[in-house]
């Protein structure tokens, strides 16, 4: 494929503002995986303020904070349910246990790390970030930015070819009828 | 007798199929038309043998032949003649008869339906075709076998069915997905025969096209309807909870979505034909792999389903086998290939392939997840759990992404879009800055998933709004209905499906409201505006169950009478199972979900008659399966646009792709 390299200026400008979009998703999706990763790596550290000075909860904040407490445990005996949606004994008296500590005025990570310490780490619904989960943590990221950069500089030296072409062959009625 | 009648045919359809694809190959390899005419009355021939077959398990069924294993495993006197009949596919060894029987059925229509225009690609699709129900029916024979007998001492009374399977679900969830999986079985067979006749042309994939499409809108059903019967009967209020078993049947529908816009564009331009039919493989081997999962109990699942590890072995043979032959056979025929790209970057082939990736990507990455803790056990010993919090956080923003490229295709025109791009940026803009509004409006902090979710809905309703009105305009200067308009206008239904999905799903995410509270007769709560009083308990008893259920009175926020929920404890008679069965009222605006925990203690005695109940309201929860059964509509719309038609309407679609890309 011989590749001229004449490409008219308004058109590249289109392509600009197509980009545009594309490198907003892009960032967007960085933002949004990093922020998760980042809130993964936090829970690693367990924070002093929240164990040293125990806060006191509204009801309404006990029970919502309650439940997504229990939603992101695993029972220890039902297969794969959440402590919220399990409905074994052992399932209700740790919910008891959660609501317990949270009138006590635990943080949603002190809970978590005790129930974690108790029953083990496959009571954590979301993995924790560290060297055994990396790999699952950044395949998914890494593949969609080479997927979006793939198709970017795939398709762009080709650009250079169509845009050259679209004069003459692009839209061209016999290859159109071709491609129906 | 019967069931012996019934092993025979079975064993008949395997050598059949071995016959079949011999005579198909011999055929083709020696040019003789003599011998290929073969193929179509042998797959007949197969389809009357395994249709006869899985009719004798079912007569086996109805009149209660306990001296076949899997009759007395999964049947019972007691149980209704309806479930009878849906015992057939109830378990592991029916399922894969129905399974191999389906795959028959559909051959057979196809072979009716067939135009004698692409003999030689047809002939090769039946011989892999009978390749694959050879190698599923000899797993058949050879590890579950469904036919097998218990004699001389067979028992009495069967076991029963699973009482969480004694379900209208179980009649309607199982053959659609299978359906589902056999036609992602019917692309793969296609895809390889167009493979060996030189890659796979545009004459081929709108012979394939139909069929993918109907594998998924097959596939999507079976997702929908699992969802809700998981949803209406396990009583743990939830609609998705992204189990391994859900995954199964949710990773296939993925990469089905991507494989039927890859094929819809190799129709429409002829180009991606390996792209496609590297998407057809993928489809077919994460469907096997998805029953491997499912079946060889290697994960733990809500919804366990006749798992056993020596089956488990077999089904990862033939996936080896047949994943491994098809992707060897494509590595060594395209290799040479190279693609040749004929469109800008501002095109539909790039959204569209760029959204295919990502679809692709969504799959592995929900796999990944599915079969990371095994992973990681096997390697480290250690056990983990990778739930719905992860999932959630890495899915939802590739499908926001998705999302955002669902909007933008349909606006560009095939090849090089030369309009301007001013107003969809501004539509884009005016989007995001609702979305922004609405989240803040509705919670006290900023929640970034309610963000996407509203801002996902709104793009792809109004931009597929967009592109109909650009169509609309077009149409007026251009006369007349055609069936190009037809497909485009069920891709914008498919794509507002979407949009309601998402919708149900975003909505009942942010503002479900739920309360967990011990309750007894005469006792109350309110929740949402809603007033919930314990009436009393009740004890019901029907043929298969025996229940406690307690009848909740629920009145509005004006004290008038909503209506009785009624949320059930059943002890099954046959195994003295227990089960819970939520009481639900469901409205277009929301659905009131109440289900029924166990008897509460109150020191040491149990108390008189408090329960742990759950009480839920999930508004608009069942747009989830309204979003799919436009989906499915939208499929069926597309199968049923005649073919030849388009050949008419080509001069009109071609000025209309002028006329776009002039203006």
């Amino acid at each position: 494929m011989n590749r001229t390299l004449i490409t008219s200026i308004p058109s590249s400008m289109t392509q600009m503002a197509l980009y545009c979009p594309l490198i907003l998703a892009s960032i967007l999706t960085l933002l949004v995986f990093s922020g998760n990763v980042m809130a993964n790596s936090i829970q690693l550290k367990p924070k002093l303020e929240d164990r040293s000075t125990p806060t006191h909860y509204s009801k309404i904040e006990i029970r919502d904070m309650g439940f997504e407490i229990a939603k992101e445990l695993r029972c220890p005996t039902s297969p794969n349910q959440n402590l919220f949606d399990s409905q074994s004994r052992i399932a209700s008296e740790l919910k008891g246990q959660i609501f317990l500590m949270l009138e006590q005025g635990n943080s949603k990570q002190t809970i978590i790390d005790f129930m974690v310490q108790r029953y083990g780490e496959k009571m954590r619904y979301l993995p924790s970030l560290n060297s055994g989960t990396a790999f699952l943590w950044l395949t998914p990221i890494l593949l969609v930015l080479l997927a979006i950069s793939g198709v970017y500089f795939f398709i762009r030296p080709k650009l250079i070819v169509s845009a050259r072409a679209e004069s003459s062959t692009l839209i061209s009625p016999q290859q159109d009828t071709k491609n129906e | 007798m019967i069931p012996e009648i019934g092993l025979t045919l079975l064993i008949a359809a395997s050598c059949l199929s071995l016959i079949l694809s011999i005579i198909t190959i011999v055929g083709i390899k020696t040019d003789s038309d003599y011998l290929t005419s073969y193929s179509k009355p042998l797959i007949y021939l197969i389809f009357i043998a395994l249709f006869s077959s899985i009719i004798s398990l079912a007569y086996s069924f109805l009149t209660d032949d306990f001296s076949v294993a899997y009759v007395a495993n999964h049947s019972n006197t007691e149980l209704a003649a309806l479930y009878k009949v849906a015992a057939v596919w109830g378990s592991h060894e029916g399922s894969m008869l129905f399974w191999v029987f389906a795959i028959s059925a559909w051959a057979a229509l196809i072979n009716a339906k067939q135009t004698t225009q692409v003999c030689r690609f047809h002939q090769q699709m039946m011989a892999i075709l009978a390749l694959v129900i050879l190698g599923f029916s000899l797993f058949l024979l050879f590890t579950s076998n469904p036919f097998a007998r218990l004699l001389p001492e067979f028992p009495i009374q069967g076991r029963d069915l699973n009482p969480i399977l004694q379900d209208i679900g179980l009649i309607i969830h199982p053959p659609l997905l299978f359906l589902g999986y056999v036609g992602l079985t019917i692309c793969f067979a296609g895809a390889m025969s167009a493979l060996l006749c030189g890659g796979l042309t545009q004459e081929y994939a709108k012979h394939l096209r139909p069929w993918a499409v109907m594998a998924w809108v097959f596939l999507t059903g079976g997702n929908a309807f699992g969802s809700w019967w998981a949803y209406n009967e396990l009583g743990w209020g939830g609609w998705w909870f992204w189990d391994p078993v859900e995954n199964a049947s949710f990773i296939p529908w993925l990469v089905a979505t991507a494989m039927m816009h890859s094929i819809t564009m190799t129709c429409r331009r002829g180009i991606f034909g390996s792209t496609t039919i590297f998407l057809c493989i993928l489809a077919f081997s994460l469907s096997l792999l998805g029953s491997f999962l499912v079946r060889s109990g290697v994960v733990q699942s809500v919804h366990a389903f006749a798992s056993d590890p020596t089956r488990g072995m077999s089904i990862l043979v033939l996936l080896i086998l047949f994943a491994g032959s098809a992707m060897a056979l494509f590595a060594s025929k395209t290799s040479q290939q190279t693609i040749k790209v004929d469109f800008t970057l501002r095109s539909k082939e790039t959204l569209l392939l760029l959204g295919n990736l990502l679809l692709v990507i969504a799959a592995l990455s929900v796999l990944l997840g599915t079969c990371y803790p095994l992973m990681f056990e096997v390697l480290t010993g250690n056990t983990i759990s990778v739930g719905a919090p992860y999932f959630n956080s890495i899915f939802i923003p590739i499908a926001a992404l998705i999302f955002l490229l669902m909007g933008f295709a349909p606006l560009q025109a095939w090849q090089n879009t030369t309009s301007s791009l001013r107003s969809q940026l501004l539509l884009l803009a005016l989007c995001v800055a609702v979305a922004l509004l609405i989240t803040l409006v509705s919670q006290s902090s900023f929640n970034f998933w309610l963000f996407i979710g509203c801002f996902s809905v709104l793009w792809i309703v109004t931009a597929t709004g967009l592109a109909i009105k650009n169509r609309v305009s077009k149409n007026k200067s251009h006369l007349g209905e055609n069936h190009s308009n037809r497909r485009f206008y069920a891709m914008c239904i498919a794509h507002v499906g979407v949009a309601l999905s998402v919708l149900g799903a975003t909505y009942v995410s942010n503002f479900e409201q739920e309360e967990l509270l011990r309750m007894g007769p005469g006792q109350g709560k309110t929740l949402a505006g809603y007033t919930f009083i314990y009436e009393e308990t009740q004890a019901v008893e029907s043929s298969s169950y025996t229940a406690i259920q307690a009848q909740i009175k629920v009145l509005d926020a004006d004290e008038q009478f909503v209506t009785y929920i009624y949320p059930q404890r059943q002890t099954f008679k046959s195994n003295a199972m227990e089960l819970s069965a939520a009481g639900i009222h469901s409205s277009i605006l929301g659905d009131l979900y109440i289900s029924m925990g166990q008897q509460l203690k109150n020191g040491d005695a149990l108390s008189d008659n408090e329960y742990l109940i759950r009480i839920g309201y999930k508004p608009f929860v069942s747009w989830i399966w309204i979003g799919a059964i436009f989906m499915m509509c939208s499929g069926i719309i597309l199968v049923m646009t005649p073919r030849k038609a388009t050949s008419n309407s080509t001069e009109q679609v071609r000025s209309l792709q002028g006329s776009e890309a002039i203006q």
